[in-house]
């Protein structure tokens, strides 16, 4: 088999547009949209809906990858990616019954494959660091924010399912912190370029200031600073987190 | 009648037997994980996805079991040279349009053959002293029907067309043969499939049949009235091709000549829209052409205006030549 795959190897039925996310954002700012689904209306919701649907797809899939790459990895380590491979299939589920409750179809907005090359890094560290902190971080931030818009705006079915999901991630962000140390036990070095790598990624997810430290009302994606720190990230990490988001590129 | 302490195996013998089934177990998960993201459908993504972790507890399982039979804990052994030859080959089908191939072999080679060594083993197991090997196997064979039932679930779906349903068979007899020749996964020969899953109806998985049911494109979806007669003016000029007619839908500065030479290229006589994503007020729309030996994608921006939808970026995919993607083997 092939370990590990190129980027363009991921396999869609045909129903899925494949476009870059910067000709996305693009093209919505042109038209005078935020660049990235607000939660400012059922439209926009059931877009970002859809954008976590196929962040769910893309996340089974590198969590699938990892296992198939690292056969020589600790058995542990397999252990803890077969189970997120698990949950995220069931996020998947989960997403597209969502859709379908909001009104909404797979393929309704394009799909993007920022998320999908993070998990193509070649080194397992650098993966769980990317992924499981720098990711499923994100996952935190955007479903804690979901979870308290579905509240306000009455919708049961989104709350209750979004919050399973949210205590799943926290869990992966818990395996991505206890495998990075793991996996760079003695090696300063790989830790270090695991942990670039994650901030990196940290920095591309900010999105141009759309990722912010407020309201959730206020402000596009918030950061949820209760939830990552439940999920083990330190003061300091998410200190560093929100101060990136002030000076962040547009991706 | 033989005596209740009267036993078949070593404990040698039965550790080997876990490392043997261990082996076949790992690589199966560890295929079906890497699989996932070369798989189209997403009925099969969902499956593969579920199934990654039950393998990952049964072979963990296993481990654990090796040092009660004072051997080294999760530990991993093919029975023999052959058995790996038929793992390479269960794990040959990568390109996207095998995914028939992908799920035959594991569900409906590999999968009940290790329910039939599972069946086996337990039977022969002794009921006094292997009752950590027998509850273990017990699990197993839970666990492998309803893959085998679900497996079978989505195959039915896939399998859509007789060609397909004798590509997977053809695929099928090719791995049974190698496995026959590797002595099946322990290397002691194929058991006979237990009886009472050969006789009972083979019970159906919820589960996959919602997985089908996720995966259903719609019959049509929502647009403005002007935009689908576009569209159906449109897609049904790209296969013809009739250039004059396409190029009266484009927007000022949108150019058909790159794709009039994929289109004139290629014998292609039929379309389908197959994608229609929004993208703030525009929709992207994608179509697929086909001919008796090639295929082609075509994407394409539409934007509304004064004089109503125009296309806005025309992408005229690579051609596809149309050949089944059959096995190497
Ligand atoms: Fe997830
Ligand atoms: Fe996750």
């Amino acid at each position: 088999m092939e370990r590990p795959i190129a980027y363009d190897k991921l396999a869609r039925e045909d129903r899925w547009v494949r476009m870059r996310a910067r000709e996305v954002a693009e093209l919505k700012i042109a038209q005078g949209f935020p660049p990235f689904a607000d939660l400012s209306s059922p439209d926009s919701i059931r877009e970002r809906v859809h954008g976590i649907l196929v962040g769910e797809i893309q996340a089974m899939e590198g969590a699938g990858r990892t296992v198939c790459d690292f056969p020589d990895a600790p058995w542990e380590f397999t252990m803890d990616m077969a189970r997120q491979v698990w949950d995220e299939s069931r996020h998947v589920e989960i997403y597209l019954r969502l859709l379908e409750h909001l009104g909404g179809y797979p393929g309704e907005f394009p799909e993007t494959t920022i998320l999908w090359r993070c998990a193509c890094a070649e080194d397992a560290a650098a993966r769980v660091a990317g992924v499981n902190r720098g990711l499923e971080g994100l996952a935190c931030d955007v479903f804690n924010q979901l979870v308290h818009i579905a509240r306000k705006i009455g919708d049961p079915i989104l709350e209750r399912a979004v919050e399973f999901v949210l205590a799943d991630e926290i869990t992966h962000v818990r395996m991505g912190s206890k495998w990075l140390t793991k996996l760079t036990e003695g090696d300063p070095d790989r830790r270090r370029k695991a942990i670039d790598f994650q901030e990196n990624i940290d920095e591309r997810f900010n999105l141009g200031g759309v990722r912010r430290d407020g309201d959730h009302e206020a402000v596009s994606i918030s950061i949820a600073t209760d939830v990552r720190r439940m999920a083990g990230f330190t003061e300091e990490e998410i200190e560093r987190l929100v101060k990136t988001t002030q000076r962040s590129q547009v991706y | 009648m033989a005596h209740p302490l009267a036993g078949h195996f070593s404990v040698d013998h039965s550790a080997r037997l876990m490392r043997n089934y261990r082996y076949a177990v790992e690589r199966t998960l560890r295929a079906l994980g890497g699989w996932i993201a070369l798989t189209p459908e997403l009925s099969a993504k969902l499956l593969m996805g579920r199934h990654v972790w039950d393998l990952a507890q049964l072979a963990d399982a296993f481990g654990a079991r090796l040092p009660e039979l004072r051997a080294h804990a999760q530990v991993s052994e093919p029975a023999n040279e052959r058995v790996v030859a038929f793992m390479d080959a269960v794990e040959e089908p990568e390109a996207p349009g095998q995914t028939v191939e992908r799920l035959v072999g594991v569900y409906r080679v590999l999968k009940p053959h290790l329910l039939a060594s599972y069946h086996d083993h337990l039977i022969r197991a002794n009921p006094v002293y292997e009752p950590p090997t027998r509850r273990l196997l017990l699990r197993c064979l839970g666990d492998e029907r309803r893959h085998i039932a679900a497996g079978t679930t989505i195959l039915g779906h896939l399998c859509a067309t007789p060609a397909l349903a004798e590509r997977a068979l053809a695929w099928q007899r090719r791995l049974e043969g190698l496995f026959a020749a590797a002595g099946g996964v322990t290397g002691e020969g194929l058991p006979p499939a237990p009886v009472d899953t050969a006789q009972a109806p083979i019970e159906t998985s919820d589960d996959a049949r919602e997985f089908v049911r996720l995966e259903k494109p719609l019959a049509s979806w929502p647009m403005p009235e002007d935009l689908r007669a576009a569209l159906e003016a449109f897609g049904g000029s790209l296969a013809v091709p009739n250039v004059g007619a396409l190029a009266r839908w484009l927007a000022p500065g949108v150019s058909l000549d790159p794709a009039r030479e994929v289109l004139t290229a290629a014998a292609l006589t039929s379309h389908r829209l197959v994608a229609f994503a929004r993208l703030g007020h525009q929709r992207l729309v994608k179509w697929r052409l086909a001919g008796p030996d090639a295929a082609v994608t075509v994407l394409a921006r539409w934007a509304p205006g004064p004089d109503g939808w125009r296309v806005a970026m025309l992408d005229v995919g690579r051609i596809e030549a149309l050949r089944p993607a059959l096995p190497r083997r």
